[in-house]
């Protein structure tokens, strides 16, 4: 049963994605000023609200695992998978992000790269994130995870700033499109696109976050076992 | 076509193209990592696999 549900919800995904895909080039019209190169947003936008809320997985994972640790050791230990899924996918997310905004940037900019406020805030939360795997990596010992936690709610302190940066500085990037300033939106014929292509990576996320967590929760019991076997050898 | 429409279809492909091998590169690794932990899972004796019995044996 479980298994059928999970293949439906596999199913169910690819076709959002195939349809979000017919939506980003068949159905949104090009734009009036950046013709074909704006429909980029459809996978670029969404990219970045997955990766919002994979990090927001990650902080309460994270947060959940400092207030768990000492008295609920098996409950921190779910707490902690969720914080590294909710990173890991998220960075995965935001390097989407990373590479399709530059490539957008080169055609209606001209350039690859600027230092501006929501790119540069960006690329620090990547960064920060990408520190934290890496901690997670080659640190050990007993304190890694309280650490990680502890980098982990650092880390999505800057989410915020990122949301709002292009907000409180205009500097290249364009203004929100969604909960702007007055004026600002989308035309009616392109926000089905985007709002499709949104749920379709949302899913797509979702399954691979829950298998990341799978994974990690293998890896935990794995290290479980083989701490009990070394101690009754 | 002009050229810039040209271009602007080439940096569009790209873009959707990346996005792809970014995803589906990580969800193969994920994919690898998870194969290679349930040999570990079956080593440590915390999965049953059919035709293999996790009991100790007793020869």
């Amino acid at each position: 049963m479980k298994k059928l549900a999970i293949g439906v919800y596999v199913l169910v995904t690819l076709a959002l994605l195939g349809w979000g895909y017919y939506q980003a080039i068949y159905v949104a019209p090009n734009d009036a000023m950046q013709g074909e190169i704006f429909r980029i947003i459809y996978y670029h936008v969404p990219s970045a609200s997955v990766a919002f809320v994979f990090f927001a997985v990650s902080l309460t994972g994270s947060i959940g695992y400092l207030a768990s640790r000492r008295e609920h050791h098996d409950r921190a230990q779910i707490f902690d998978a969720w914080a590294l899924a909710g990173a890991e996918v998220g960075v995965v997310f935001c390097t989407v992000v990373l590479t399709t905004g530059p490539i957008w940037g080169r055609r209606a900019w001209g350039i690859w790269w600027t230092w501006d406020a929501r790119l540069t805030t960006t690329l620090v939360l990547w960064l920060i994130y990408m520190s934290y795997l890496l901690l997670r990596r080659f640190a050990a010992g007993p304190q890694m995870q309280t650490f990680a936690a502890v980098l982990g709610i650092f880390g999505a302190l800057d989410v915020p700033i990122v949301y709002m940066s292009n907000r409180w500085w205009r500097t290249q990037h364009p203004a929100p499109v969604f909960g702007g300033a007055q004026g600002s939106g989308m035309d009616p014929s392109m926000v089905g696109a985007l709002m499709w292509n949104m749920l379709a990576w949302f899913a797509w996320g979702v399954l691979i976050l829950a298998l990341r967590y799978r994974v990690e929760r293998q890896h935990q019991q794995i290290a479980a076992a083989e701490a009990h076997a070394a101690l009754n050898a | 076509m002009d050229q810039a429409a040209i271009l602007d279809h080439q940096f569009r492909v790209a873009a959707y193209v990346v996005t792809w091998v970014i995803q589906l590169s990580y969800v193969a690794w994920l994919g690898l990592k998870w194969r290679a932990q349930k040999r570990a899972a079956e080593r440590a004796g915390l999965l049953d696999v059919p035709g293999k019995s996790s009991a100790p044996s007793r020869r």
